[in-house]
């Protein structure tokens, strides 16, 4: 049984079509990432999710149905528009949000001592969030999110405002909570996170899901699309690419879809004053991959992706 | 426990331990001890006990037939003198505090001379010596004769509409809708300011989508009003509380207060239109708070809002010279000016029954359409930060979702 099944969703403001067609699903204990532009429609995806907008087409099953309050108490969300109540004390906070989620104020209190101590904040319980740091601040909601202990974890941007050595806690700790047989759905734009950490990915652009699939067939899939090369000249500007990187002393062009690499390689050295040394197809990242479907607009479902 | 009354505990938590709020509520029961401390220190420094004489020279007065005194009050000794002379001389040797002459023509002129040394004699002197005068005015009538003397009159009305009694001994019953009217709805406009605050800060913290997955909005909303309006009743009461206590001080009002019949009627009344009059505030304010960016925003719009709540206050001299005015009758039964204003008409004189029922099924009316819109309007409003809600987008937001 899948975790979380979207079909064909879709969601109108006004005259603004928010989402056109998003369909994906999660399975029990993997983590998900969702993909996407600014104004994709992911947010609204994930609110459709929540049951905090109702879809005007499409179906949404969570947790094996429709999404009820026993079941909201089953799911930990960190939304992207986050925050805590400034004025109230840190423990407070925390130990009533648990309790919305359905724990009593023992357990929670007990649980929250340990989550504090993890993320090094046990000093600060009795402070004012106020008086947190934003790094702290964003520790203290994921351990809003994490504390009742959800089957179904939804985190939008969660190492935003986070240092280094948080970041890699809190990887840490998704990572037990994936192996704890949790299903964590993870929107973000940092893509070497979405490559370490997630299982399978859905893109989504214009308010459809242009990509979806575990993240090595789609790497496969786009195996070509990425050229690496060393050499002297203007790399810039070439027909069939979308992007050109330089990388330690080598160049990195993002092709189109579609795009053949010897076209390219051809390109190149017809062109005046370029001396090519090396000259080979490069494994795209999710990055490459985004910004080829991206750019293309819908040619990635075209493409048959989705 | 349910997750409304997690809510509604955490607000009532949070608004009653406030340093405001504690200040707020310890601030009237403070004052008034300071008041009727200062009152009874000057009272008492100024306290005069010595007997009042008196010089009858008439020979109507009998020194025996004193009034007799209250459980919890000491009459001044009332003391004859045979003579002008001798009653001087006691003032004058502080054994009395005043002296009142009766010269023999006091039937017809019906005036007396009054000695004193520096201090005019206090209203309890006037008091006391004036029920003592007009004890021996109906002396020898028939018993029930002198007590309705005594007593003076006291025209009750009965008004067949209602078949309640108006009389000069209920006057409690007048001003008690007074008091409740702005008790209650202090109450109402409090808790619902700190309503529309938390809603709109609620907004500025970005907590509410956290909260939208753990509660219905109906639990969120309902949850915070009855909080808060929870912490604005234990102010009140306490303030109300202190309010009584200070009346011990008052005979005169306790005396009212004694005569005059529990208005079961009224409360009832007050009950029912208190209830959905509040919620119909409540849903308003939510709707601001929703609409609104910050705190600031909501406050200024919620201030003309107001108005329409508060506008009987300002036709208050209509209201007592013509209770049954046209525009009286428009606000009793417009949803936002009719509670308060059948709360301070009760007092005035009965309100027709249909007018009483159909203020009831508009305000009723009215809430119920203001929740539906409110929680449309919350929907719509609180996930749009750092933008307001338009009325145009409020209104669609009706028809839309």
């Amino acid at each position: 049984m899948h975790t979380v099944e979207v079909s064909h969703l879709a969601k109108r403001f006004g005259d603004i079509e928010a989402v056109v067609d998003v369909s994906f699903a999660i399975e029990p204990g993997e983590i998900f990432g969702m993909l996407g532009p600014n104004g994709a429609g992911k947010t609204t995806t994930i609110r459709m999710m929540m049951d905090i907008f109702k879809p005007d087409a499409g179906s949404i099953s969570v947790l094996g149905g429709p999404l009820d309050l026993p079941k909201k108490r089953r799911i930990g969300y960190l939304p992207e528009e986050r925050g805590l109540y400034k004025d109230q004390k840190l423990g407070a906070t925390l130990t009533y949000l648990a309790m919305l989620k359905g724990l009593d104020q023992k357990t929670a209190e007990g649980r929250l001592g340990q989550w504090l101590e993890r993320f090094d904040l046990t000093d600060y319980r009795q402070k004012k969030v106020e008086e947190l740091s934003k790094g702290m601040q964003q520790k203290a909601q994921i351990i809003a999110t994490l504390l009742h202990e959800p089957d179904l974890i939804v985190i939008d941007e969660p190492f935003s405002g986070l240092d280094p050595v948080n970041t890699r806690l809190v990887k840490r700790i998704f990572e037990e909570q994936r192996d704890a047989g949790r299903s964590i759905i993870m929107s973000t734009h940092q893509m070497y996170q979405v490559e370490a950490l997630c299982n399978r990915i859905v893109l989504i652009n214009e308010g459809r899901s242009v990509l979806y699939g575990r993240v090595e067939e789609i790497k496969r899939n786009f195996a070509g699309n990425a050229v690496e090369l060393k050499g002297q000249g203007d790399f810039t500007e070439i027909p069939g690419v979308l992007e050109t990187r330089q990388l330690n002393g080598s160049w990195h062009l993002a092709l189109e879809i579609g795009a053949d690499p010897q076209d390219v390689f051809r390109a190149l050295a017809n062109r005046d004053g370029v001396k090519i040394d090396r000259f080979e197809l490069a494994e795209p990242s999710l990055d490459d991959i985004f910004i080829s479907v991206v750019q293309d607009g819908n040619h990635g479902s075209e493409a048959g992706h989705v | 426990m349910s997750n409304f009354w997690l809510v509604a505990k955490h607000e009532y938590r949070n608004v009653v331990m406030r340093r405001g709020f504690v200040i707020g509520t310890a601030a009237v029961p403070l004052g008034l001890a300071l008041l009727i401390g200062m009152v009874i220190l000057v009272e008492r420094s100024s306290e005069n006990r010595l007997p009042i004489g008196y010089v009858d020279q008439v020979g109507f007065l009998d020194e025996n037939a004193q009034p007799a005194a209250a459980d919890d009050e000491e009459r001044i000794e009332i003391q004859a003198f045979a003579d002008e002379a001798s009653g001087v001389q006691a003032l004058e040797q502080e054994e009395i505090q005043v002296l009142f002459v009766f010269p023999p023509d006091y039937p017809e002129t019906v005036k007396t001379e009054l000695y004193y040394l520096e201090k005019p004699p206090s209203n309890d002197v006037w008091r006391e010596f004036d029920d003592f005068v007009r004890l021996n005015l109906v002396r020898g009538l028939p018993e029930d004769v002198a007590y309705r003397m005594l007593e003076g009159t006291n025209v009750v009305v009965y008004d067949t509409a209602s078949d309640r009694e108006f009389s000069e001994s209920s006057i409690i019953n007048v001003i008690l809708p007074m008091v409740a009217s702005f008790f209650f709805f202090f109450a109402t406009m409090s808790a619902a300011g700190y309503l529309l605050g938390v809603i709109a800060t609620e907004k500025e913290n970005r907590m509410m989508e956290t909260l939208l997955t753990s509660l219905t909005p109906g639990q969120l909303i309902g949850g915070k009003a009855l909080g808060l309006l929870s912490a604005t009743l234990t102010q009140l009461t306490v303030h109300i509380v202190t309010a009584l206590l200070a009346l011990k001080f008052a005979s005169p009002v306790i005396e009212a207060l004694q005569k005059a019949v529990i208005p079961w009627e009224y409360l009832g009344l007050l009950a029912l239109f208190f209830f959905p009059a509040y919620t119909l505030v409540a849903a308003v304010m939510v709707a601001i708070g929703s609409a609104a960016v910050e705190m600031q925003q909501a406050q200024q719009v919620s201030g003309i809002v107001n108005l329409f709540f508060i506008a009987p206050f300002f036709l208050v001299a209509l209201l007592f010279s013509n209770p049954n005015h046209p525009i009286i009758v428009f606000m009793t039964l417009f949803p936002t000016t009719a509670f308060l204003t059948v709360s301070l008409r009760w007092g005035l004189g009965s309100i027709p029954t249909w007018q009483l029922g159909l203020s009831w099924v508009i305000l009723v009316g009215s809430t119920a359409f203001m929740i539906w819109a409110a929680a449309r309007i919350f929907r719509a409003g609180m996930l749009r930060y750092g933008q307001p809600l338009t009325f145009k987008g409020a209104l669609a937001s009706l028809r839309n979702q």
